[in-house]
């Protein structure tokens, strides 16, 4: 389960940085078209936004495995034992509803409508259904984040000494 | 009617905060559970996601993480910690020398960065143990920090001006970016005035006063981070630039000045991008969910509604300017700064506009009101970096907190009753 | 109070509360609540409150929101037939084009979109669109010879500026200010009461009427709102939209005739150039569709449609 977590965690960093990077590049590039070239490129903009929707979705799935998404841990830091285990387990179950509902559910009904409407979009002409996976596909990858934290919960409920929190690390 | 979605939405908002569900996450459950009372479940749940990724489908939000990218390579790449010695050498000397380095440095800092949050870890981090050595508690170190933080949002370049303009149907970017100048100074010179008591009080160390010589020599070490300035507000202002385009132009520049600096290498670049990128994601997806709130907020007319029940209560605009500034100030309690910003600038714009207030004032008045916002629990942005940097608690830093944030709100009323602070410069400029 | 009896439909657009398109939608909730005797309500959303264009269109689709209005050019990416009413002078005169719109051919179209969710109701006015420019007047199709004009980013209309000669190039429109004082473009191109309320005439002084396009505004609902509604509601809706599009064309009109005046009155020179040059020019567009059967003889039944006396061409 660990090494699959760590895998999964790995390739999603990677991925990140690789995303991260076209964006940063994409914009430099619409710079360096705009004033060197004097022939502004016709895609940057809406690559840019689009990089935006996957690193940010991809992004917030990544921040649920490490625990890095902002809460009020008044209550859970004053818990200890058995109820600290209980409410972290209502807390990943949160997570997992609204990634489930909304992110899953919502997003794949958003992809498949956009799909067989055949919405493309203006510059690049790519179905924006493809974009819109970005939405499932972090979905499904906080379920796996937030159902692996409980285990980690469960196992430091049992004595284990490794940490239910990571930081964000490419291992 | 409206009044159930209100006891809905905000009820299950507060609880689900309390118990600790991640902000993100409870705001799309409450949104989702209001949706569900006047929209089919399957239709609201599609809705909730297009709202996320149609919220972060913008160019604009795109200067975000780039501005948080340059405050990442700043931070390691020894530029803060340049500013920083450029400040204390201009101000280590007055009582209570390391909390006004603090926030001078915050304000240099936030001069070159988009953001709070990138000013409250780059400063902080490097303050909070310099200041801890020298005898100040954590907790006031980490207060002064997140406070100060705050002019990253107010001193231009800032990304939720950028917002602002958005939310408003297009207000200058430049004339709200020259517009924040003024303010910003303002709310740096009361934090350290509040801070020069507390110090004086406590009896906190007086630093060493620095030469002629050594400031010189500080100052020219700072100058190629302040050159960024130059080229980030210089390239904005004289329209050179879109705010996102300066926004990677920094990174470049940041990354650039760092590898000189030999403070990083490229090695160490795929970790800087992925933490800009999970940091950038929280904020995100936080932005996302609260494009949704706000969504269902308009689509039930609730701001509306309790705005225009509140300004019917007077004529006056110095009333209705009060009620709007507590108004907000209560907002910023419970909700970050973008959605806030998002949600309230449509619905106060038009009571803004009948009163003869300059919407570039406004969005100067709204975002340095929702800055203190930022640093109250339960929701503050810069608060839970300023602690997570700070390595110490919300509960902690609450006391600390109060005096300043008196001197923000004292600020905030000379921004709201003189409108000369905001416009003088962009008038100036020509960029009305 | 009786608020559970009536039947509310939701009206989001992205436009100003001054617009003539909002002002005729008041008119159309106005009509709707006075024909239901107060049982049905039609509540406006304008200046992007609940979203974009495009995003209020999708929120149509999945069916959280009741009605919107978008420009004609966004339905082109769902029923390739809307790319007719992008193309340059495919209709003769104002006349003509209402002749169509509100005649057989418009009412076609406005069904056509039923397969995508959305049901049109009726065409609003946007005007035509024409060109601006910065140091030149544009009196013959010459005149745009290298330069560079901001387009919106449809292939239409970069097709039609690089058939005049012209580079297009795409600006977002509230940059286009700033690009147009910088000299980053030499011109662009839009209606009369946009060219005044964006305030480009400050920076473009020759405003040349050739009048390239009429792409006019689509009023639509959803289809899974419309399937909700009685046959008697679905009625009201559809008579009061049909009234605000006679409302809102003497709106638009009024808005046209005072916006020209402003920027005359300012000192931009408006200029009412001979457009059969242009329409030579821009023939071979409409060749390319001959192998697109469904448009191209919508493109013929357009042309064939109520002949309108002394040809203006
Ligand atoms: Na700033
Ligand atoms: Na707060």
């Amino acid at each position: 389960m660990t090494t699959v977590t760590q895998a999964v965690d790995r390739a999603l960093g990677w991925v990140l940085v690789a995303l991260m990077s076209i964006a940063v590049l994409n914009v430099l590039w619409q710079v360096f078209t705009r004033f060197v070239l004097a022939d502004p490129s016709r895609f940057t903009d809406e690559l840019a936004r689009y990089l935006l929707i996957w690193i940010g979705l991809l992004g917030a799935s990544y921040a649920v495995g490490g625990h890095m998404h902002l809460a009020i841990d008044l209550l859970p830091s004053r818990l200890t034992g058995r109820r600290r285990f209980y409410l972290s387990v209502l807390i990943e179950a949160s997570v997992f509803l609204v990634a489930l509902s909304v992110l899953v559910i919502g997003g794949v009904r958003l992809v498949t409508l956009t799909l067989t409407l055949g919405q493309t979009s203006a510059a690049l002409h790519v179905p924006l259904g493809y974009v819109y996976v970005a939405l499932p596909l972090s979905g499904l990858l906080m379920m796996f984040f937030s159902v692996g934290a409980v285990g980690r919960h469960y196992a430091e409920l049992h004595g284990s000494t490794e940490p239910a929190v990571k930081s964000p690390e490419l291992h | 009617m409206e009044w159930v979605d209100i006891l809905l939405l905000g009820g299950s908002l507060v609880v689900l905060l309390a118990l600790g569900v991640p902000v993100a996450f409870a705001i799309g459950i409450s949104t989702v559970l209001t949706m569900l009372l006047s929209i089919k479940t399957g239709p609201a749940l599609t809705t909730m996601a297009q709202r996320i990724a149609t919220g972060l489908d913008s160019f604009t939000l795109l200067a975000i993480p780039f501005f948080i990218l340059a405050g990442q390579l700043m931070n390691r790449g020894g530029i803060a910690r340049r500013l920083i010695d450029f400040a204390k050498a201009l101000v280590g000397g007055l009582p209570g020398g390391l909390a006004h380095v603090n926030i001078l440095a915050a304000m240099l800092f936030a001069a070159i960065s988009g953001s709070s949050v990138a000013t409250a870890s780059a400063v902080g981090s490097i303050m909070g143990p310099r200041m801890e050595e020298d005898g100040y508690e954590r907790s006031f170190g980490a207060a002064v920090n997140i406070t100060a933080a705050t002019t990253g949002l107010i001193i231009p370049p800032s990304n939720i001006l950028i917002v602002f303009s958005l939310a408003s149907g297009g207000v200058s970017i430049t004339a709200l970016f020259l517009a924040g100048y003024l303010p910003g100074i303002l709310v740096g010179l009361s934090l350290m005035l509040v801070a020069a008591v507390l110090a004086t009080q406590r009896k906190y160390p007086v630093g060493r006063r620095t030469s002629g010589r050594e400031v010189v020599k500080r100052f020219l070490a700072a100058l190629p981070s302040l050159l960024m300035l130059v080229v980030v507000m210089g390239g904005i202002v004289s329209g050179v630039f879109t705010a996102t385009e300066a926004a990677a132009v920094a990174v470049l520049y940041a990354l650039v000045l760092a590898l000189i600096y030999k403070e990083i290498t490229l090695d160490d670049l795929p970790q800087i991008l992925l933490s800009t990128s999970a940091t950038t994601a929280v904020v995100l997806l936080l932005v996302g969910t609260s494009i949704g709130m706000s969504w269902i907020l308009a689509y039930e007319n609730i701001p509306q509604n309790v705005s225009l029940a509140l300004v019917g209560l007077t004529e006056s605009k110095i009333l209705i300017l009060l009620i709007i500034n507590a108004i907000l100030l209560a907002v910023g309690v419970f909700m970050d700064i973008t959605p806030a910003v998002l949600i309230f600038t449509p619905v106060f714009s038009p009571i803004m506009a009948q009163l003869g207030v300059d919407p570039t004032h406004f969005g100067i008045i709204m975002v340095l009101n929702l800055c203190i916002g930022l640093c109250t629990p339960p929701v503050g942005t810069v608060l839970f970096v300023g602690v997570g940097v700070a390595q110490t608690s919300i509960t902690r830093v609450v006391r600390p907190l109060l005096p300043l944030y008196i001197a923000m709100i004292a600020a905030l009323m000379i921004v709201t009753y003189v409108p000369g602070l905001s416009l003088w410069l962009p008038r100036l400029f020509g960029a009305q | 109070g009786t608020a559970d009896d009536v039947t509310v439909v939701k009206l989001a657009h992205g436009l100003d509360p001054t617009h003539p398109v909002h002002r005729a939608m008041q008119f159309l909730a106005e009509r709707v609540r006075e024909e239901s005797g107060r049982t049905m309500r039609i509540d406006i959303y304008p200046s992007e409150q609940l979203g974009t264009e495009r995003q209020a269109l999708e929120l149509l689709q999945i069916g959280s929101l009741g009605m919107t209005k978008v420009s004609a050019a966004v339905l082109e990416n769902f029923a390739a037939p809307f790319k007719v009413l992008s193309l340059p002078y495919i209709f003769r005169d104002e006349t003509h084009k209402w002749a169509v719109l509100e005649g057989a051919i418009g009412r076609e179209m406005l069904d056509m979109a039923a397969q995508f969710r959305l049901r049109g109701l009726c065409f609003y006015d946007a005007g035509s669109r024409s060109f601006y420019t910065k140091d030149r007047p544009i009196v013959t199709p010459q005149d745009l010879e290298g330069l560079k004009i901001r387009t919106q980013e449809s292939a239409t209309a970069t097709r039609m500026v690089t058939l005049l000669g012209g580079s297009a190039t795409p600006i977002a429109w509230g940059e286009l200010y700033t690009a147009l004082q910088q000299g980053v473009v030499d011109g662009a191109e839009n209606n009369p009461p946009s060219f005044h309320l964006s305030r480009h005439y400050e920076v473009a002084r020759y405003y040349s009427l050739n009048e390239h396009t009429g792409v006019p505004d689509v009023l639509l609902v959803s289809t899974v709102v419309w399937d909700d509604l009685t046959e008697q509601e679905r009625q009201w809706l559809q008579h009061a939209a049909d009234e605000s599009a006679q409302y809102q064309k003497l709106l638009w009109q009024e808005a046209t005739t005072e916006a020209l005046r402003m920027v005359q009155a300012d000192g931009v020179q408006v200029i009412r150039p001979d457009k059969a040059p242009f329409v030579d020019m821009l023939a071979p567009m409409y060749e390319t569709y001959r192998n697109e059967p469904a448009v191209y003889s919508l493109i013929e039944r357009i042309r064939a449609a109520a002949p309108v006396t002394g040809d203006q061409r």
